[in-house]
């Protein structure tokens, strides 16, 4: 892992909420053009290593870097050239068209009013993600998986360098979390960094590159000579017994149900 | 698309045959549109000013009278319009208006202490202690660095709550005279108007929508959400608090001039958004228009339904709010909930 | 979401706490139902009655002895009964510094703010009312619910109710029954007659054609009365003609009825705040003849031309006068100020600025 290919490199990183430590000198190195899923239990502070990385959250304690730069010390300008952010439920109130809403992604980069550049970025992102023809609907009325895929149009008219993704899929019915999946996987192969908080370990195996376990306050990835779905290394992350089933060279993760019932 | 464009095009060029046809409306007969026509034809025919008219007297009723109301009407309804659209999209609530923060209580209660008590101009002196009630509210809710939008709403309310109080002392110390102009006062109306008026007020109002006219399109950003914002470049609450003193600013200097118009910075917005959409890029300057020209055409029947002047606030209530709940019936307001 | 909130709230008082609310409420109201009964007088015991505006006979076995005056116009009439002996509380409105100096030359209690204020003609404090046992109050007409509960207390309101110079006739001539004055009264009536016979028959003789005044209260410059108003009266009292065409008691008018009207002459009520000058300098007002002409006037004082009692004439003849100059030079103010005073309010009148 050489310096030149790290998007993002977190160095001793500490954060707590009033009194309650959650991130605790955590250190890691996220790679370039990958597909990096950060996965814990709830509450483990998956979803704040993200916010801090977004920018939402300020940190007192360790180092962000993020191309050469510390990620303090990035104007929000710089920062919305780097990172796009998409959080984990968007709630509309009003009743843009779907064009209006994905603009709003050029805002950084936009003094007044959008100019024709804008628009075409625009369009281009509804291309990317395949619903362009969704543009003149009202975003409010579409369903659960066409609003998620119209944020991300949104997130990457900004033209990021780096994906940020809070639990996606959390709220899509399994076909669209197919097609999100899918989608994340092509920005890779386009020098996209992509970074998702995921809480299902099984779609994390089958699309990710790379995996990053939050465990009381560090970050924490598989030994080296081991897989990421090693059960004995997840029985310590999640803290159930844990049975892997292997599947095209890679493998899904089950309740280990005789373990598990004789325990309780 | 084509629908909402066509009436875009007749809300951007109606105000100005609505302008017009104010001029020649008024409850005096001598500038009436008949007797200015028969004017002309007699100076046609003849070729000399017809029979003993009065062009100055006329000339002053024109331009002396109605013009200076006509215009303060059209940018206090804008100003209204335009804060009340701003302030919905900031605070991503329907129910927010320009009073939301205290302005009208504490213009409210400036008015009435100067109308008592007569130590600065009444206009002044609402235009100051509305500003000083929305930066309370502002303060009073801020809380490390941050701002929610229930806690500014909730002081809002409390500041409209001591000020509502603060004004009926007022209003217990004073005297029948004194207490029926205070009453007056808040009940919104335009009759005082001149060009002295319309001077004073033209500055801040107009210095508040160019603010606003330039944050058009940023108001969509901000209407997504702080997060959204936030990411993609734009400082929420930096530029919420430009809206919000922008805002403040158009919307005081307006009910110092006017009183207290009541609904009407709510009611708008939506009939706006129900005409044209959400979007505040397009919206800001139809609010303008629309809010304008509405508040104009209702201050016209305020000056000639009856002999004497209705306050246009008791108006817009009576003729504005069962238009909205009509519109609201019969089109999708667009609200999520 | 807001109603939510309150039916909430409301469903979380228990229901036996309501019912207690409520039989309080009932039995509250059954108790002041009963008691009203008990204000009738006998028919044998009643010496003299009087109705007031309200048309409602006040029966009394003898003449009232301790009168509380919540009315400030019409305490002037006590005065110039010289019945002020029977006054124990005033109006909140005589320590106001509009009237103040000159109640206090008539009256050392009020001069040492030592007469009772129990209310103005808003507010009232019905206990504070109790407490001082008056015999009679005197209130406006239009104070209905403090009226309502100072009867239900046994003690009788005269309610008053101004629309005319007849009513302010009624009003001094109904004072003199209730305090025994009847001949004071009819004196005070005759000689205002009189005064204002006076007026009729000089404004005969006016040869200057008939002035239009508009006339102009102190909540706003286009604030003004109508045909129907006691501001008319004293208008065509002065030989002029009132320019406000409406026949509203008080309205409101816009700016381009004032400049169509086109007085020769415009009134100001006493305005501490404004005099002449600010009228003329309004911006629109310059075309109008009044103004053009500099013939734009203010009322000196709320005591001296309060309008609701005999010193009407006083204000009738300054409109006169101001409407009139050429015709009727021979009027002094100060001197028929003085002589009003004087015949009013007798000696003590004198006093007053």
């Amino acid at each position: 892992m050489g310096a030149v290919n790290t998007a993002v490199s977190i160095q001793n990183l500490s954060f707590s909420y009033e009194k309650k430590l959650v991130l605790h000198e955590a250190s890691a190195d996220i790679e370039a053009f990958r597909l990096t899923v950060i996965l814990g239990k709830n509450g483990s502070g998956k979803s704040t290593l993200l916010r801090i990385i977004a920018g939402l959250l300020p940190y007192k304690h360790g180092n962000i870097n993020v191309a050469g730069t510390e990620l303090k010390q990035m104007s929000l300008h710089h920062r919305a050239r780097t990172f796009g952010f998409l959080g984990q439920k968007h709630k509309a109130v009003f009743p843009f068209t779907v064009e209006q809403v994905v603009l709003t992604g050029r805002a950084g980069f936009i003094n007044f009013v959008p100019e024709k550049k804008d628009y075409e970025l625009a369009d281009k992102a509804l291309q990317k993600v395949n619903i362009l023809e969704l543009k003149n609907r009202i975003y409010t009325e579409l369903s659960g998986g066409e609003q998620q895929l119209v944020m991300i149009a949104r997130v990457l008219a900004q033209e990021p360098q780096i994906l940020l993704l809070d639990e996606p899929t959390t709220h899509l019915d399994f076909n669209n979390q197919i097609t999100f999946m899918k989608l994340l996987k092509e920005f890779t192969f386009n020098k996209l960094t992509v970074i998702a908080v995921l809480h299902d370990p099984n779609m994390a195996f089958l699309y990710g590159d790379d995996f990053l376990f939050v465990k009381e306050g560090k970050l924490i990835r598989p030994k080296a000579t081991v897989n990421p779905w090693d059960t004995e290394f997840l029985q310590s992350v999640y803290g159930h017994n844990l049975q892997a089933i292997p599947h095209a060279n890679r493998a899904l993760i089950v309740p280990d149900l005789q373990q598990e019932i004789q325990h309780d | 698309m084509k629908n909402t464009k066509l009436l875009a095009i007749v809300l951007y060029s109606l105000p100005i045959p609505v302008i017009l046809m104010s001029l020649f409306t008024g409850p005096s007969e001598m500038a009436s549109t008949s007797s200015i026509f028969a004017y002309f034809k007699d100076f046609l025919i003849s070729g000399t000013a017809g029979k003993a008219i009065d062009f100055q007297t006329i000339q002053a009723i024109l331009f002396e009278v109605r013009l200076p109301r006509i215009l303060l009407a059209f940018l206090v309804g804008g100003a209204l319009s335009v804060s009340g659209n701003s302030l919905q999209a900031i605070f991503r609530n329907p129910l927010v208006s320009p009073y939301v923060l205290g302005l009208s209580s504490g213009a409210a209660f400036g008015a009435a202490l100067a109308l008592a008590w007569a130590f600065i101009p009444v206009q002044l002196s609402a235009f100051l202690f509305g500003l000083l009630a929305v930066a309370f509210s502002y303060f009073a809710a801020r809380k490390h660095k941050s701002l929610s939008i229930v806690s500014l709403i909730l002081s809002g309310v409390i500041v409209t709550g001591i000020f509502t109080a603060l004004l009926t002392v007022v209003q217990f110390l004073s005297d029948p005279f004194k207490l029926q102009s205070i009453v007056h006062w808040t009940m919104g109306n335009l009759h005082n108007a001149s060009w002295k008026l319309f001077n004073a007020s033209a500055f801040p109002v107009l210095a508040g929508l160019i603010i606003l006219f330039m944050m058009r399109w940023r108001l969509n950003v901000l209407a997504l959400g702080d997060e959204e914002a936030l990411t993609s470049g734009i400082n929420p609450v930096r530029n919420k608090l430009i809206v919000l003193v922008a805002a403040t600013l158009a919307s005081s200097a307006a009910v110092s001039v006017a009183g207290i118009i009541g609904l009407y910075g709510l009611i708008v917005p939506h009939m706006v958004r129900m005409m044209v959409g959400p979007d505040n890029r397009q919206s800001t300057l139809l609010n303008f228009l629309f809010g304008g020209m509405f508040l104009l055409i209702i201050d016209d029947f305020s000056r000639t339904i009856a002999g004497f002047e209705i306050p246009v606030g008791v108006i817009t209530m009576l003729i504005g709010a069962p238009f909205f709940l009509y519109l609201m019936k019969k089109t999708n307001i667009g609200w999520e909930q | 979401m807001h109603f939510g909130f309150i039916t909430r709230i409301i469903a979380q008082i228990r229901k036996d706490q309501l019912l207690s609310v409520l039989l309080l409420i009932v039995s509250l109201s059954f108790y002041t139902c009963v008691n009203s009964h008990k204000a009738n007088i006998s028919e044998s015991e009643v010496s003299f009655s009087v109705t007031d505006f309200r048309g409602k006979a006040l029966k009394f076995k003898e003449s009232p002895k301790r009168i509380v005056c919540l009315i400030e116009s019409a305490l002037s009439g006590f005065y110039m009964l010289h019945a002020e002996d029977r006054i124990i509380a005033v109006s909140s409105s005589v320590y106001d510094d509009a009237v103040y100096n000159a109640y206090a030359k008539l009256d050392d209690r009020i001069e040492n703010k030592s007469l009772p204020a129990p209310g103005n003609w808003d507010f009232v404090s019905n206990e504070h009312i109790v407490a001082l046992k008056p015999d009679l109050v005197i209130m406006w007409a239009s104070q209905t619910e403090s009226i309502d509960a100072i009867e239900s207390k046994e003690i009788p309101v005269y309610a008053v109710m101004i629309k005319s110079t007849a009513d302010i006739y009624k009003e001094i001539s109904d004072f003199g029954l209730l305090t025994a004055s009847e001949k004071r009264a009819d004196s005070l009536i005759q000689y205002t007659k009189s005064e204002l016979l006076k007026m009729a028959e000089a404004a005969e003789k006016i040869t200057k054609e008939k002035q239009k005044v508009y006339f102009m209260w102190a909540q706003g410059p286009l604030e003004t009365s109508g045909t129907n108003s006691t501001v008319n009266e004293l208008i065509e009292m002065a030989g002029a003609q009132n320019a406000c065409t409406s026949s509203d008691e008080h309205l409101v008018v816009n700016l381009e009825k004032v400049i169509e009207w086109n007085p020769d002459v415009i009134v100001m009520w006493f305005d501490a705040n404004k005099n002449p000058e600010d009228i003329m300098n309004l911006s629109g007002w310059g075309t109008i003849k009044a103004v053009k002409d500099k013939r734009v006037f203010e009322l000196p004082s709320v005591f001296m031309c309060d309008l609701w009692t005999l010193k009407f004439q006083y204000a009738a003849k300054l409109l006169s006068a101001w409407s009139y100059p050429e015709d009727l030079a021979n009027i002094d103010p100060e001197m028929e100020k003085a002589v009003m005073l004087n015949k009013l309010y007798g000696r003590k009148g004198e006093d007053i600025e």
